[in-house]
């Protein structure tokens, strides 16, 4: 009988992996040439640098010592050329059944050039850390952009960001007893351990006096606690303390789902940029198992994105001339939205959570008589939208209101990593669209559109943004519409690669949406991390609040389009593990009566 | 009679304008409780199992992401139940799309809430095959075999000998092979021993 090492010694094999760069034994060479920067960064770190790979198009990663951590991201955050790069968010990943360690990964989107999503690229900096002692030298002490995520990997790891100005518990309610990492592997996700509430606000300063603003925020109702300190009508300092829906879906991702499962669950993390979720989770994967989705897929995702897009800037433009008390203006501008909910109602079955997507393309095709009523349905929002922001534009109550309120200034912006129309209503060159290559998934490439950047900071600017953002959005449903090319709407999958990562992102309508996938054995999801756009935008607010009066607080808070429940990454399935799943009802029942006052 | 529509005609004509009736004044508001509402043909609302159709092979529960479709088996009686919980429901139509015999139906329904959460359970119970030779029930349904049989082609299979093996357990599938393979390697059954054995079962199943 001719065993596999016969035939190994025989044939040479093609190996799949060092072809696409992602084997250590990859020519590194010919890697760093791939794209500018690469090189540089190389020469400046080389002798911290442990490992160079390529993770897929790109997609290029560092596995560097964890003792020139902060200078290794600052090097590319204020990269002299490259100048909108910014530090998307991080990763910590409990990888001790694989190799005995942690890692800890920060990302940089890195911009060589605006809205070029061939030359652009994304650098993950890889940190291993020894099992029992999982500290890093913290990079949120120079760089507020990784404030609020070493304080999460802290909570929800037991990583020691060390040098943290603020290491407060952020993620984890009051009542979780500290020692207790959800994250790590030797947890299980039914677990649920409570202690005596301890809570952490900061003092308040001399001289100011507290005014507390939530749990559930004024406009978007969403829970979310400021606590304001004002001296007089004047606030002079915010603190923040947030995540009461947070219910690990990350976990649960990672521990029952298979990859087109966790799909639909990634589409229920958020009520409003759903579709952004699923896209992206979807795209990560894609390119994980290595395949080209059809054409039709791919525009057909594009457009859903696009039409995502359009209604939630009528909700939002709404929802803020709620809040500067313009209540017309906001019964206007949902009536103008709500047949764009008709419309996607009768593309994909449902107003909200489309489940049109699926790993390798979509769902339901998209039939002539529906491209008809898209067409329609276009035109009616640009009469009606032009119509609302003739009137809107020129109302005192809203101008006054929004003009020079809340200013977030270009390097604010930049230091915390602001994203979205936020961050181009403060100057910032960015749009996930253009920026980084969304062509395998999404169609954005192939179609014509302008980003609108705005120079002035303040809530008024990110009016106009997203408003002119609308008018780009039916710009590009038009053509997409016109440019439908024929063919299948999804390829099938094979087996995915085992203990690979990825990285899937849209541009959503607050920002760039991240979903890190790692995969693991049996098609299972190892390490699944979400990043909505609020997670950037949120630690920014305080700055915008400062020097502003109180009333003008909840305008400025929602200024940002917050978006709670996909920050904290709510919805949590709570079901037995286990390859044949049995649960009787009586079994539900006395679970749910067991976590009631848990979640 | 005329002909009745196509589907993808019925669901071109169908226009929200007309059904709902908005009137000027209220141009996208209904007083909606108080009337009735329809949704449009592609709405996906919750599923609903066809028990006609259904054979348990629990496609479904694979597919289900919020295990809104269980399923168990109760060995002593001979059961496989499949439990519909619509509470648990996210809506995604998965199951329609993985359902082999399109048991799972689509409906247009949306209206769910109760104030008795037993309405929102659906339940199918199929019997299970049993096996002859070691009195046991097998892990699948009689109507699996149905299908199962229906389906594979004729041609390629030898249907006396899955006729012969298709209700047995697996153990029983196995020490069959054991004792063929046995006799094929050092004789130490005689051949007619088993052919007759075959024969006896064969007899005692019709």
């Amino acid at each position: 009988m001719v065993g596999t090492k016969d035939l190994e010694a025989h044939f040479e094999f093609e190996c799949k992996a060092c072809e696409d760069g992602r084997c250590s034994k990859a020519d590194v060479e010919s890697i760093l040439a791939e794209r500018k920067g690469l090189k540089d960064f190389y020469e400046a770190f080389k002798e911290h640098i442990r490992e160079c790979k390529r993770m897929t198009y790109g997609q290029y990663m560092f596995v560097i010592d964890r003792e020139v951590l902060p200078e290794a991201v600052l090097w590319w955050h204020n990269h002299p050329k490259f100048k909108e790069t910014h530090m998307s968010t991080a990763v910590g990943t409990d990888e001790r059944p694989l190799n005995g360690h942690f890692a800890y990964m920060p990302f940089l989107n890195v911009q060589v050039e605006p809205f070029k999503m061939d030359e652009n690229y994304w650098v993950f900096l890889k940190v291993y850390t020894p099992a029992d002692d999982p500290s890093f030298p913290s990079v949120a002490a120079k760089l507020p952009a990784a404030l609020w995520i070493e304080r999460e990997v802290k909570d929800l790891l037991g990583f020691k960001p060390v040098g943290h100005p603020d290491p407060r518990r952020l993620i984890l309610p009051e009542d979780f007893p500290d020692g207790v990492y959800p994250l790590r592997k030797d947890m299980d996700y039914r677990h649920s351990p409570i202690t005596e509430p301890r809570t952490e606000y900061r003092e308040t300063p001399e001289g100011t006096t507290l005014v507390p603003m939530g749990p559930v925020h004024a406009g978007v109702e969403e829970p979310a606690h400021f606590r304001l300190f004002v001296k007089g009508e004047k606030i002079v300092d915010v603190d923040y303390r947030g995540f009461y829906s947070h219910r690990g879906i990350e976990k649960t991702g990672e521990g029952r789902l298979t990859y087109n499962q966790v799909l639909f669950l990634a589409e229920r993390i958020c009520g409003i940029c759903g579709y952004q979720h699923s896209v992206s989770y979807a795209m990560a994967v894609e390119r994980l198992a290595d395949v080209e989705i059809p054409d039709r897929a791919r525009y057909i995702r594009t457009l859903l994105l696009e039409l995502e897009r359009i209604h939630n800037h009528l909700l939002w433009v709404g929802i803020a001339a709620h809040l500067v008390g313009y209540d017309t203006g906001f019964m206007h501008a949902w009536r103008i939205r709500e047949p764009v909910m008709w419309l996607v109602e009768r593309l994909t079955g449902n107003r909200k959570q489309y489940g049109m997507n699926i790993v390798g393309g979509v769902r339901r095709d998209l039939l002539d008589y529906r491209k008809e009523e898209v067409l329609k349905v276009v035109k009616e929002i640009r009469e009606g939208t032009k119509k609302f922001l003739d009137i809107a534009l020129n109302t005192n109550t809203f101008i006054k209101r929004a003009e020079g309120v809340g200013i977030l200034p270009y390097k604010v912006a930049k230091a915390y990593s602001v994203l979205g129309p936020t961050a181009r209503a403060s100057g910032r060159k960015i749009d996930a669209r253009l920026d980084q290559a969304t062509k395998t998934a999404m169609a954005y490439h192939e179609v014509d559109f302008k980003v609108p950047v705005y120079k002035e900071g303040d809530v008024l600017a990110r009016v106009l943004v997203r408003m002119d953002e609308l008018f780009e959005s039916l710009w590009i449903v038009e053509q997409l519409i016109d440019q439908m090319p024929d063919g299948d709407i999804f390829t099938p999958i094979g087996n995915l690669p085992e203990y690979q990562e990825a990285l899937g992102f849209t541009e959503a309508h607050r920002g760039e949406v991240v979903h890190y996938v790692m995969t693991g054995e049996k098609n299972k999801v190892y390490r699944w991390k979400v990043r909505a756009p609020t997670y950037n935008n949120l630690p920014a607010v305080p700055e915008m609040l400062k020097g502003y009066h109180v009333a003008d607080a909840p305008i400025i808070i929602a200024s940002i389009d917050p978006c709670y429940s996909c920050t904290e990454r709510v919805q949590f399935v709570d079901v037995e593990t286990g390859k044949v799943k049995v649960l009787t009802e009586a079994e539900f029942n006395e679970l749910s009566i067991k976590y009631k006052g848990v979640f | 009679m005329a002909e009745a529509p196509s589907h993808s005609e019925k669901l071109k004509s169908w226009d929200r304008m007309k059904v709902e009736g908005f009137s000027k004044k209220a141009p996208v508001t209904t007083p909606y409780p108080f009337t009735d509402i329809e949704k449009p043909p592609e709405f996906r609302g919750i599923p609903h199992i066809n028990p006609e159709k259904c054979i348990g092979c629990g496609a479904c529960v694979q597919a289900c992401p919020p295990d809104a479709l269980i399923m168990e088996w109760d060995k002593e009686h001979g059961v496989k139940r499949l439990t519909y919980n619509a509470a648990r429901c996210i809506r995604c139509a998965r199951c329609i799309e993985v359902c082999p015999t399109g048991a799972m139906e689509p409906t247009t329904r949306f209206e769910i809430a109760t104030d008795n959460k037993e309405d929102l359970v659906e339940v199918v119970e199929h019997k299970l095959a049993y096996c002859e030779e070691c009195g046991e029930y097998l892990d699948f349904t009689e109507r699996q075999i149905e299908y199962v049989r229906n389906i594979l082609p004729k041609e390629i299979f030898d249907a006396y000998a899955l006729e012969d093996r298709i209700k047995l357990t697996q153990e029983e599938k196995m020490r069959r092979t054991v004792v063929k393979l046995r006799e094929l390697e050092s004789n130490v059954y005689p051949a007619f021993m088993l052919v007759e054995k075959g024969k006896e079962k064969k007899g005692g199943e019709e």
